[in-house]
This record gives structure tokens, C-alpha cells and sequence, in this order.
């Protein structure tokens, strides 16, 4: 989402309108069911309606803070450990492997064994968030932790520079590229497993909205969930992208 | 009563270096005085980078004795400082000119208030004054160099090490940076140990020059160079004593090869 090319920007905004267009025209020509796909008008209405009068602001709070307190977590643990195990040779040397099976997993596959052990609780859901989207920051940050330039590590022996010295003045900032690159990808796994959870073990929130909406052919509510879901993955990540070409100013002042 | 003479800045004593089971440096014995620029030159693959890694204390020596100052070198130490030939891997991307600087001297425990004006100064000494803001991508290969100089002298080193610090800078950039450093080195009477595969530039920099021969790296020759200082670009390169021991050191590494 960078804005290159104003005729670019009009031209992605035009495709916006023309999908918006054609979905309209699918409704109001009868070409598929009312009762599957709404009027786009209607599903604007129904998300007025739901926040207005209905319960789509606590349950979009929910979900929001559902995929944020897992997200965070992740982040956390992610960056300490992808350090800890960044800036040593033989700590990737002993978990590699490890790490290389579970990434591969489906985080939703991890799901049947945390309701198995916490039960369909809030605890689960925030495990099964913070598991899942671990991954993509944890390795994000270990290679960026293991791929200082040989040449810096020199600079910090001349130095003399202390172990933590190192980690926080060139681990960290060289780490930092693959860390923000890692944790949008990781917001985006953590929405995904929020909504799952919800659906799941029914717990306040738009998972849990549109699956009733869709369940009583409530088209119109339903679109206006995945919207509005659509819309919360959008503004996250505009919004640590933005975080990203603050804090690399520095990789575009070439 | 007799003075003791000074202890050398850098002392080699039978020097070996092992490195992947091959020995790259052998016999290598050699005192250099303190306040003395020393050159060492040599084909490609002669063991000059490794030497001055040695002396760095990256690089242990298998045989023999290095002190600096009548002290054995145990590792790297801050008051030796490197000056590496690839200036864009040796500063930190994502550090402004003045914070480059800064990192040694956060090293060295200065606090930050103190920082600023040294900052200035050794810029503005590197003739980066007004580039302080700015990232090492945004400056050229020369004045990146001249970073990594100021980032050098910001340790206050009592020895400094260059391996072939000029060698990718255009020729122009090479003499002005030439000079800059002969008058840094001079003002502060560092000992400077100064590697390069350039005989011209060896004989116009140092006070002495070391020739080494390869298979295994071994001394060759330690030449004086008794040239005036301060040197100057066309005065000392068309001296008649210049072009004698620059014709005389080329026979010497033409003939043994
Ligand atoms: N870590 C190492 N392990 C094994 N061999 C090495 C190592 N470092 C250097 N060598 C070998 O030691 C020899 C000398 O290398 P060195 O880099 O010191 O030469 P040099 O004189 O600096 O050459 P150049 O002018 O090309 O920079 C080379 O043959 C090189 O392959
Ligand atoms: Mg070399």
C-alpha cells in the first residue's frame, strides 16, 4: 500500500467500486439467492443497524481484543526467545530441527489438543492465539538475530562490546526488519485463530456472529461481519506497516 | 645513567599462525616503535590481513609471542582499533553518521552528554561536519571510510590497524584520505600498522616498510624510508630516493616470485 502511482491509487480504488458494482448487480438481478448473498446497500444497513442498536461493538471488541492479547503475547515471547536463540550458535544448532517440524503445522491443528486440556475456556482461546501466531515472529526474529553481518561482530569484539551491549545495539536493530515483517504476518494468523476460537467455544464475538448469522440465513449481518473482519485485518496491518517505515527509515534513505 | 629504551608498540617474537591446517605466517619478528607508521605490503594471499588480525587480537597466533606495549595480547582490546577495508559492512546501517561514532564511544562508558561534542569534533576532523544526520547509505564510499576513521579515533587507540582501507576508493579520494590520515596519525602520535599491496603507497605512507613473501607468509625485507615529512603527493613521489627504493622493493618481489 504504497502510494507510487496516483493513477495506480484511483485505478485500485476503481476496482474496489467495480467488485462492490458487480456484487450488486448479482443481488438485484436475482443471479444468486437473497437468502445467500445480500444487496450490498442492505449489508451497509444491517452494519449500521448492528452497531447502532445491536451488539456488533462489543463483539467486534472482543474480537479485536482477543487477536490483540494473543498477538501480543506472541510478539513477546517470540522477539525474547527468537533473541535467545538468535545469538546462539548452539542453541539454533539444538532446536532447529525442533522448530522446523512445528512450523509447518496448521496452528488450527493445535486447537483440539488446548480444548482437550483447558476446556472451552478464554485460557484456550488465548493459547491457542498466542501459539499459532507465534511462528512467523519467532523465526523472523531468530534469523534476524543469526544473520549479523560477520564483519559487525568484529566491530563489537574491537569494542569490546558487553553480550547484551551487542544484542541491544546490533542484534536487535538488524534483527528488526524480519521482526515487524514477522508480527503482521503474525496479526493476520492471530485474527484467523480468534474467529475459530470463537466459533468454537462460543465466546462473544464476531466468530461467533457471523456463524448464528449464517445459521439463520441472515445474509445481510453475515456480509456485514466478514466486512467488517475484513476491514479490522486491513487497519492492523496499514497500521504496523506504518510502524515499519518509521522504524526502517533508514533502509530507504538510499 | 642509561635510559631504558621505550617498550615497543607492537612486538612480534617468532610468530606462527596455524590456520586450517596449513601454516599462512611463519618467523615473523619484528619491533615496531611507538609513534611509528608502518607499512606491510606483499603479493595477494601472503597472510598481511591475517597479521594484522593477529595483532588485533581476533586472530591467535600458534607459535611465538605478540605484546603490545610489553603487554601479551590476550584478545581485542579498545585500545587497538580497526580500520577494515570493507567500510560498508563495518558501520551500522541503521545509525546516523554521529551515532555510528557514538558506538564507541557508548563502549567506552562516556556518558551521552559528553558524547555530543567529541562527536563533533572527530567529524568534523574526517570532514563529515556536515553529514552528521545522515545514514551510511547515503554517503559515498569515500566519506563511509572517513566514517569508520572518525568511529576509529573515537577510541582514543594507542595502536591503529588499516588493512587495505583505500584499496576501493578512486585515486583521487585515495591520496586526499592519504594525507588525512598521515596528519591524524601524526597529530596524536598513534602507531599506525598499515597493510596494503600497493608499494607506492607503502613508501609514501610509512616509516618503515615490511615486504612479505608467501608460501608461507614470511618477512622478506624491512626497508627505512627516510623520506621529509610531512609528505607530499608530488614532491615525495618524484623524489629520487622515492623512485630508488620503489624500483629497488619491485625487483626484490618480482625476482622471488
Ligand atoms: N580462517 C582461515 N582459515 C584457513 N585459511 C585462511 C583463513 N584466513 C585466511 N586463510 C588463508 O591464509 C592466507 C593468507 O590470507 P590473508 O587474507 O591474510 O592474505 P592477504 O595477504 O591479506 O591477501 P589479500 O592481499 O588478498 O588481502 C590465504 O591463503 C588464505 O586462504
Ligand atoms: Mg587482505
Amino acid at each position: 500500500m504504497t502510494l507510487r502511482n496516483p493513477i495506480v491509487f484511483i485505478g485500485s480504488i476503481a476496482v474496489v467500486f467495480a467488485i462492490l458494482f458487480l456484487w450488486w448487480l448479482a443481488s438485484v438481478t436475482g443471479t444468486v439467492s437473497r437468502a445467500f448473498v445480500p444487496n450490498p446497500f442492505d449489508a451497509w444497513a444491517a452494519l449500521v443497524r448492528g452497531f447502532s442498536r445491536g451488539d456488533l461493538l462489543p463483539q467486534t471488541i472482543g474480537t479485536v481484543g482477543r487477536m490483540l492479547q494473543g498477538w501480543l503475547l506472541a510478539s513477546l515471547i517470540g522477539v525474547v526467545l527468537g533473541a535467545a536463540i538468535g545469538l546462539s550458535r548452539t542453541a539454533r544448532d539444538y532446536l532447529q530441527p525442533t522448530l522446523e517440524f512445528l512450523r509447518p503445522l496448521p496452528a488450527s491443528a493445535i486447537i483440539p489438543v488446548a480444548i482437550a486440556l483447558m476446556g472451552l475456556s478464554p485460557g484456550m482461546a488465548l493459547t491457542v492465539v498466542a501459539f499459532g501466531s507465534l511462528w512467523p515472529t519467532l523465526l523472523g526474529t531468530i534469523h534476524g538475530f543469526a544473520a549479523v553481518e560477520p564483519r559487525l561482530k568484529e566491530v563489537a569484539r574491537c569494542l569490546q562490546m558487553s553480550g547484551p551491549a551487542f544484542a541491544w545495539k546490533i542484534g536487535l536493530p538488524n534483527a528488526m526488519p524480519d521482526i515487524l515483517a514477522g508480527m503482521r504476518l503474525s496479526m493476520t494468523v492471530a485474527l484467523i485463530l480468534a474467529i475459530i476460537c470463537e466459533m468454537l467455544a462460543s465466546q462473544a464475538g464476531l466468530g461467533t456472529a457471523i456463524l448464528l448469522a449464517a445459521r439463520a440465513f441472515q445474509s445481510s449481518e453475515l456480509f456485514a461481519g466478514i466486512a467488517l473482519l475484513g476491514a479490522i485485518g486491513l487497519v492492523s496491518n496499514l497500521a504496523l506497516r506504518a510502524v515499519e517505515i518509521r522504524a526502517l527509515a533508514w533502509q530507504n534513505s538510499h | 645513567m642509561l635510559a631504558r629504551p621505550p617498550e615497543p608498540a607492537i612486538a612480534f617474537d617468532a610468530i606462527r599462525v596455524d590456520l586450517g591446517g596449513k601454516t599462512i605466517l611463519t618467523d615473523i619478528t619484528l619491533d615496531v616503535k611507538p609513534g611509528e607508521f608502518i607499512c606491510v605490503m606483499g603479493p595477494s594471499g601472503c597472510g598481511k590481513t591475517t597479521l594484522l588480525r593477529v595483532v588485533a587480537g581476533l586472530v591467535q597466533a600458534s607459535a611465538g609471542k605478540l605484546s603490545l606495549f610489553g603487554k601479551p595480547v590476550q584478545g581485542p582490546s579498545r585500545k587497538v582499533s580497526v580500520v577494515f577495508q570493507d567500510y560498508g559492512r563495518a558501520l551500522l546501517p541503521w545509525r546516523d553518521a554521529a551515532g555510528n561514532v557514538a558506538l564507541a564511544l557508548e563502549a567506552a562508558g562516556m556518558p551521552r552528554a559528553e558524547q555530543r561534542p567529541l562527536i563533533e569534533t572527530l567529524l568534523a576532523k574526517v570532514g563529515l561536519k556536515d553529514h552528521a544526520h545522515k545514514f551510511p547509505g547515503q554517503l559515498s564510499g569515500g566519506m563511509q571510510q572517513r566514517l569508520q576513521i572518525a568511529r576509529c579515533l573515537a577510541q582514543d587507540p594507542e595502536i591503529l590497524l588499516m588493512d587495505e582501507p583505500f584499496g576501493a576508493l578512486d585515486a583521487m579520494t585515495r591520496q586526499q584520505l592519504q594525507d588525512e590520515v598521515l596528519a591524524l596519525a601524526a597529530e596524536r602520535n598513534t602507531t599506525v600498522f598499515f597493510v596494503t599491496h600497493d608499494l607506492e603507497e607503502a613508501l609514501y605512507l610509512g616509516d618503515r616498510v615490511v615486504a612479505l613473501l608467501p608460501n608461507p607468509g614470511r618477512l622478506a625485507r624491512i626497508v627505512d624510508v627516510p623520506l621529509a615529512r610531512p609528505r607530499n603527493q608530488l614532491a615525495t613521489r618524484e623524489h629520487p630516493d622515492f623512485l630508488a627504493m620503489r624500483r629497488d622493493l619491485f625487483d626484490m618481489m618480482h625476482e622471488t616470485h
